[in-house]
This record gives structure tokens, C-alpha cells and sequence, in this order.
């Protein structure tokens, strides 16, 4: 790849499946109405743990969705991924037929990927009592979701997989929109999934990290997060190659950053140094002034340590003036921490905001809590002007990710 | 063109602890491949793998550090604190923000993700062990290789099985190429553990091997797992003669393209590595008579070996008689890390001007019934190299490095 040109980059295409919503319509209707997707787990015994909710997708499994030879040989987090990105692939409007597959790309990002699959091989294994099927094995690489996509679409430009815990997926779109600015690519597939797993439900409580009931970020009470599971594809495309099919174009991609805490491998640095550059390097790179955001969403876990952080990392970035004429929310108080899907599904969480002008609310955020003292947007959603947007994404190993958006049209980026 | 630069190397491998001891076996073609002594295969199609059976981590990271890590974090912290002295980077007096860590890896520890579940399954939800679960997500090791340094600037991790490490160095070399970093850690990792090795049973090659025993794994018969990290320093040209580095060599051109394979399988016919061998030619402004070294990602399996035979003796049609070829994973294994063991034999190579040892590439094939017979050349001028990868799933990657 040689950097020659600095082309903008539009979202052209959506896809999400969420416990609120398995469509980005249903999606949209739940995260503006506050619609709580977090309730009791059935995909795997719970009743052992103390804490037993989750952001689960009910009413949906692998096999209502595909094929049974094909749904034998994909995971849940696989499944995810694929249904959320053909809704994207269709939502684009585009004729791959009338494409150049080779210039398509396919970026996903996931946290845990086909666990449950290896889950169910290993407890079946350690059992003695039945032989576990190999094939449950297969979707064990975190890049079986990307290559799945690739391979549905027959799309043979770059592939990637990004596995940077909770800020994967949010990563992937990164490098998906460097792909499409350098030059490389005029599409790219970007997002990621995640499908709940024994392995990160005991590895939380094991933690004491969970909520018991449902998570209530920056509220006083808050006890931790709640886990959750989903998928979210963005269809990435140049802008002038957007513009010239006609193409609808929901919002464009100014920049994003990745930097590392260099702290702790669960917390995030006290003085949200990380967090804080994080946001104010992706701003920088997208030659944006802090008065020109409107609205950040947050990471927002619900984790004592993690929302006053982030609240510090904001008044820091933006200044205690412009920070206060924010709107911020948290989409896991609705959707759960989908872990490697959060990312991107955070991502088009505020995409829609600023399609549709309107502050996606934290939910059960009923206490105000003196260290997180910003405008969460508590409970409702409220209509803003949003011309730029963030969204933040803090994971486990201090891996932070950031990504700006703006309304369609305005902003010529760098 | 901006020019990305390659200044330091970090290696713990089957071959060897440390460049150096890699290096003298990698050039002499002594294999890493041995019997697996450290756990049961008894019960399973093969014995051998290219496991690091000499590593000891205090000699690298002090107890009370190491201790929290799992084995891969281990060698991919080793092998970046002598990448980085190997560069001559002083951490102190650089702008950390602007150093990235970028790492590739199959699977990360599954070695905890195992003691986890087992806990799990063992003791119940409150018997869960929560010291192992943080090293359980992939991107464990570039953080404790950021923690380990004061890195802050970009950090992230490639999971694309056997070019985990392949991807993670076109990232990296993306970060230098749009400014967003000054220099760059990019690694490949991952340990081999009984229950890795167990799930990839029916992909084995089915040598079985005796203690002391030397092995002789044939192509064709399945692939031999291998373990180990592997670091390079990465910057422009620019920054690194700014600050009087040596440089090893130059990565001129790299490509990441997609063919569309079955899980569990490489993309049958090649088409995709044979494009990413094109385009990584065009784009370097290379010809194929200029290239003199070829390193393939062959790994025993007969799917991958075969194909990769096919294309290259396509792309190099006019010397399709003496086609020589590296397929360095017959010593040490496959692994997803292990882009950066290929890659840092080749710069080695450049560096010491001398010739990688090769074979005939029609033994990709498997066909001879005679033992392997591997080609060390103590002498030559190594000017131009092309590394081609691929893997499970259908992705191909191709780079081409040239002496400074």
C-alpha cells in the first residue's frame, strides 16, 4: 500500500442484530424508546451463578437462521456476524455482481468468537459420556466469522480479524476506514460479533464484575456491567464512489485513534490518561475542535472504576465547560457489554443518533452520582443537533478506541 | 515511496532462544521438530511439534512480573525486550505515544483459557478461577509487552490463524505508512498446549516420532504444529537513519487478499496467492528474475504445499527447473506467530548476506521417496525476497523485503 490519497469515507450500509432488536429497524425503535434487552440467561446452565442475566438474543438460534449442514459447521458468534452483514450488503444497495470483489475488504473484530462451540466440544469431552463432534471445533479461530462473510460474498480483498476484547470491533472499523483513505479499497465490510459464552459469563462473576440485575452505568448504585450479545456490520465505502452510484449516505467516518493504557490488564489507568489522548488524538487526526462535538457514546460499562474514568477522560478532552454542553449515553444499559460486537454496535447505535437527530438514552440511571456529573441522557431519548459524533471503546489490556463520525455531507474530513 | 524500514529483531523459537542461536540453526537448517515431551499425545495421530523446550522466563522478566503472564505473553514479552535493544531505541528519550505495539496470533493462551474452563467445569461457577481469565483474551500479549516497556501509542492484536502475525505486520506497516506512529513493535505468538494440539488431531501429520529420534515428517501427511514470538522493530526510513539506526532491510511492498475456502481448509486452486504475489511484485517494482529468495509458507499438509508449488512455479514460469524455496515451517512448525520467525529469517539473511538454506520446490509436492534434502549455501549476495503465506479459510498474504 502507498499513501497517495486521502479520500472520506461514508457508511453506506447498516447491520445489526441485538438483544433489543434483530434488524437495525427494530434496533432503532428499541434504542431510542430505551427498550431493555437484559433478562434471565437459557443458552447455557446458570444456576450456579450468583449473577444470572444477560443481554441474551432470544428467540433466534443458529439454526432458525441458516441451513442445518450449514449451521452444523458455524458458531453462534459466526451466525451473528453473517446476519448482520448481509442485512448491511443489502441495506448498501449494492450489486456485488457489478463489483470488483478483489477491492472489497473484510475487517471483523470479536472478543470471545466461537467459544460456546468450543464450550460445548470441551464439556462434552471432560464429560467421557459422549463423543464430542470436531466439527464444533472449527469455528474455535476468532477469524471463522471473516472468512465466513468473505467467503458468502465471494469477496477477496484484505481480511482481517481484530481481537482487542470489548474495543475490537470498534478497531476494525478503524482499519477498515484507513483501507478506504489510503487508497487500498473502495469497500469495506467492517464490524464485529459476539455470542454469549460460559467462558466470559464465569470469567465476569469470577471477577465480580457483574450487575446482578441489569447494569445501570454512571448511576450511584451501579454494581458492574452487564454481558450481552450481538453483531453490528458497517458497509464502508469511498465517498465519491458512493456518491457517483447514488448511494444513501447515513453518515461519514472523519477518523479514529488506538493507543494503550500501559497500566493494568482490567483497569483502566486512574487518571484516564489513556482515554482521555485516545479521544483527543482522534479528533486531531480529523482536524476537529472540541465545540464542534455534540454527542459521545460512551463506553459506559456500568463498573464503578470504568464510568467515572470515562467521565474524568471527557471533562479532560473537552474542557469542564464544553464537556458539561455534551450529550453522552451508554447503549449497554439496553444492550448488554457485547465484548468484541460492542464496539461497532456502539458505533451504530451513534450513527443513528445522528441520522435521526436524537440522543440514544442510559437507561436506569435513576441516582446521580457526584463523579459522573455529565448530561447522560438519562432514560429518554432527547432530539439534539448532532453534527459530530464519537465512540468510545476501552478494553481489557487497556486497549482504547475512538471513532468520529459526522452527519453526512458536511464535513470534508482531514 | 515511503520506505518501512526493519531495525531490530526479537526471536524465541523452537530454533532457538535469541536471534543469534535462531539464526545459526535457521542458516544451517536444523530442524526444531521434535517429539513432544511436555504433555500426553499418546492418544492422538501424531507426537511432534516444534515446542520451545529451553525457555526459561527469568531470564528475561523478573518473577513478580512473569508470573501474572501466561506462556505466550512470556516469550512475546522476551522477545520484544531484545527487539528493542537489538534496535538501539532508547525508550526513555522517545515520545512512547508515538510507539505501537501490534501484535498477530492464532489463539493466544489457550493454555488459560483451558484452566479456566477446567476450573469451571471442576469446582462449579464460584470455584472459577479468576487469576486466569484476564489472560484469556488474545490481545493479552501486546498488553503486557506494553506495560512491560511504557508503550501508549497504538496497541492491537490480529487473530487470522496461520497469518495472524502476516496481518499484524501490514497493520503495522499501515500505522507507519498514514503517520499514525513513529516506529512500530509488530509481533507474532502462540503456545502449543494439550488442548490445542488435541483440536487440531485430525490435521496432523501422522509422524510419530521416538525419543532422541530425529523426524522426518513428509509433505502431504499433515501439517506440524509449532510454538514460540517472534518481534521486529519497524519504522520509516526516514526516522530510523534520523536516529543512526542499522538497518536490516526494507519492506518494500505488502498485500493481504482473501480466497474464499471452506473452514478448515486452504483455498484450493491458489488464485488469491498468486494475485498477492502479483500485486506485491507491481507495487515493490519488482521482477520475478530479480527476486533470489522465496520463502513459502508450506507446512507439510498437502493442501496448502501443493498449492503453493503450482502458483510459484507459475509466477517464476522461466526457472521452473531450479526453483529453489524456504519452507522454514518444515523446521519450525506452524503456528500463527510465525510470519515473524519467516521474516526475520530473511532479514537475517540480508543483514549477514548469506543465503537461507532452501529445497527443491518440487518437494512441496511430497512425491520423493527419499529424505528432505535441504540446500545451505555459505555463501551469495541476497538482494530481493518474497514471502508468501496462506492459510486455513483462504487468506493469502505476500511481502517483499530487499537489503537496505
Amino acid at each position: 500500500m502507498e499513501v497517495r490519497t486521502f479520500k472520506r469515507v461514508a457508511i453506506t450500509g447498516l447491520g445489526t442484530i441485538t438483544s433489543i432488536g434483530k434488524s437495525v429497524s427494530e434496533f432503532k425503535q428499541g434504542l431510542f424508546s430505551g427498550k431493555c434487552g437484559i433478562g434471565p440467561v437459557s443458552l447455557f446452565d446458570i444456576s450456579g451463578f450468583s449473577c444470572r442475566k444477560a443481554a441474551q438474543i432470544k428467540n433466534w438460534d443458529v439454526e432458525s437462521f441458516l441451513e442445518p449442514r450449514e449451521a452444523r459447521r458455524v458458531s453462534r458468534c459466526d451466525a451473528l456476524g453473517l446476519m448482520a452483514a448481509g442485512e448491511a450488503l443489502a441495506d448498501s444497495g449494492l450489486n456485488l455482481d457489478q463489483c470488483d470483489r478483489s477491492n472489497i475488504g473484510v475487517i471483523m473484530g470479536g472478543g470471545a468468537g466461537g467459544m460456546l462451540s468450543w464450550e460445548e466440544y470441551r464439556r462434552a469431552a471432560w464429560s467421557g459420556k459422549t463423543r464430542p463432534r470436531p466439527s464444533l471445533l472449527l469455528p474455535m479461530a476468532q477469524c471463522s466469522v471473516t472468512d465466513l462473510i468473505a467467503k458468502q460474498y465471494r469477496v477477496t480483498g484484505t481480511r482481517s480479524t481484530v481481537s482487542t476484547a470489548c474495543s475490537s470491533s470498534a478497531t476494525s472499523i478503524g482499519y477498515g476506514f484507513d483501507l478506504i483513505r489510503s487508497g487500498v479499497h473502495n469497500i469495506v465490510i467492517a464490524g464485529g460479533s459476539e455470542a454469549l459464552s460460559e467462558l466470559t459469563f464465569a470469567g465476569f462473576n469470577s471477577l465480580r464484575q457483574i450487575d446482578p440485575e441489569y447494569c445501570r452505568p454512571f448511576d450511584k448504585n451501579r454494581k458492574g456491567l452487564s454481558l450481552g450479545e450481538g453483531a453490528a456490520v458497517f458497509v464502508l465505502e469511498d465517498y465519491e464512489h458512493a456518491e457517483q452510484r447514488r448511494a444513501k449516505i447515513y453518515a461519514e467516518v472523519l477518523s479514529y485513534a488506538i493507543n494503550s493504557d500501559a497500566y493494568h490488564m482490567t483497569s483502566p489507568h486512574p487518571n484516564a490518561t489513556g482515554m482521555r489522548k485516545v479521544m483527543t488524538t482522534a479528533l486531531e487526526r480529523a482536524n476537529i475542535g472540541v465545540d464542534e462535538v455534540d454527542y459521545i457514546n460512551t463506553h459506559g460499562t456500568g463498573t464503578k472504576i470504568n464510568d467515572r474514568t470515562e467521565t474524568l477522560a471527557v471533562k479532560e478532552a473537552f474542557g469542564q465547560e464544553r464537556s458539561g454542553q455534551l450529550s453522552l449515553s451508554s447503549v449497554k444499559s439496553m444492550v448488554g457489554h457485547c465484548l468484541g460486537a460492542s464496539g461497532a454496535i456502539e458505533a451504530a447505535a451513534t450513527v443513528l443518533a445522528i441520522i435521526n437527530q436524537l440522543v440514544p438514552p442510559t437507561i436506569h440511571l435513576d441516582t446521580p452520582d457526584n463523579e459522573c456529573d455529565l448530561d447522560y441522557t438519562p432514560n429518554h431519548s432527547r432530539p439534539r443537533d448532532i453534527r459530530i459524533a464519537l465512540s468510545n471503546s476501552f478494553a481489557f489490556g487497556g486497549n482504547n478506541t475512538c471513532l468520529v463520525f459526522a452527519k453526512a455531507g458536511k464535513y470534508a474530513g482531514l | 515511496m515511503t520506505d518501512i524500514t526493519i531495525t531490530g529483531i526479537g526471536i524465541v523459537s523452537a530454533l532457538g532462544i535469541g536471534r543469534e542461536a535462531f539464526w545459526k540453526n535457521c542458516r544451517n537448517a536444523m530442524s526444531g521438530i521434535k517429539k513432544i515431551n511436555a504433555f500426553d499425545t499418546s492418544s492422538l495421530r501424531s507426537n511432534v511439534a516444534a515446542y520451545v523446550e529451553d525457555f526459561e522466563p527469568k531470564q528475561f522478566i523478573s518473577p513478580r512480573v512473569y508470573r501474572r503472564m501466561s506462556r505466550i505473553s512470556q516469550m512475546a514479552v522476551a522477545s520484544s525486550i531484545e527487539a528493542i535493544t537489538d534496535s538501539g531505541i532508547d525508550l526513555k528519550s522517545v515520545n512512547r505515544d508515538r510507539i505501537a505495539v501490534i501484535m498477530g496470533t492464532a489463539y493466544g493462551s489457550s493454555s488459560h483459557v483451558e484452566e479456566f474452563y477446567v476450573s469451571l467445569l471442576k469446582d462449579g461457577p464460584r470455584g472459577a478461577q479468576p487469576f486466569f481469565f484476564p489472560e484469556t483474551v488474545p490481545n493479552a500479549l501486546a498488553s503486557h509487552i506494553a506495560m512491560f516497556h511504557g508503550i501508549t501509542g497504538p496497541n492491537t492484536t490480529f487473530c487470522q490463524n496461520e497469518i495472524s502475525a502476516e496481518t499484524a505486520v501490514l497493520y503495522a506497516r499501515t500505522l507507519l505508512l498514514t503517520n499514525q506512529a513513529d516506529v512500530v513493535l509488530v509481533g507474532g505468538a502462540d503456545e502449543l498446549t494439550e488442548i490445542l494440539y488435541s483440536c487440531y488431531n485430525v490435521f496432523l501429520n501422522r509422524a510419530k516420532a521416538k525419543d532422541g529420534e530425529p523426524v522426518r515428517p513428509r509433505s502431504g501427511d499433515g501439517l506440524v504444529l509449532g510454538e514460540g514470538a517472534g518481534m521486529l522493530v519497524m519504522e520509516r526510513q526516514s526516522f530510523a537513519l534520523d536516529r543512526g539506526a542499522a538497518i536490516y532491510g526494507t519492506l518494500k511492498s505488502g498485500v493481504v487478499s482473501g480466497g474464499t475456502a471452506p473452514v478448515g481448509h486452504y483455498e484450493t486452486e491458489g488464485k488469491q496467492m498468486a494475485r498477492a504475489m502479483t500485486l506485491a511484485a507491481e507495487q515493490a517494482d519488482v521482477e520475478p528474475e530479480e527476486i533470489d529468495h522465496i520463502s513459502v509458507s508450506a507446512n507439510f499438509s498437502g493442501e496448502l504445499d501443493r498449492m503453493e508449488f503450482h502458483q510459484l512455479s507459475s509466477f517464476f514460469e522461466n526457472r521452473k527447473t531450479e526453483l529453489m524455496v524456504t519452507p522454514l515451517k518444515y523446521l519450525i512448525g506452524d503456528f500463527g506467530g510465525a510470519g515473524i520467525l519467516r521474516a526475520a529469517a530473511i532479514l537475517l539473511s540480508l543483514r549477514h548476506q548469506v543465503p537461507l538454506p532452501a529445497v527443491k520446490a518440487d518437494s512441496l509436492l511430497g512425491e520423493s521417496q527419499y529424505p528432505l534434502l535441504w540446500h545451505t549455501l555459505q555463501e551469495g549476495s541476497p538482494q530481493t525476497a518474497l514471502m508468501t503465506s496462506s492459510t486455513f479459510g483462504g487468506g493469502s498474504t505476500s511481502m517483499i523485503f530487499v537489503r537496505e
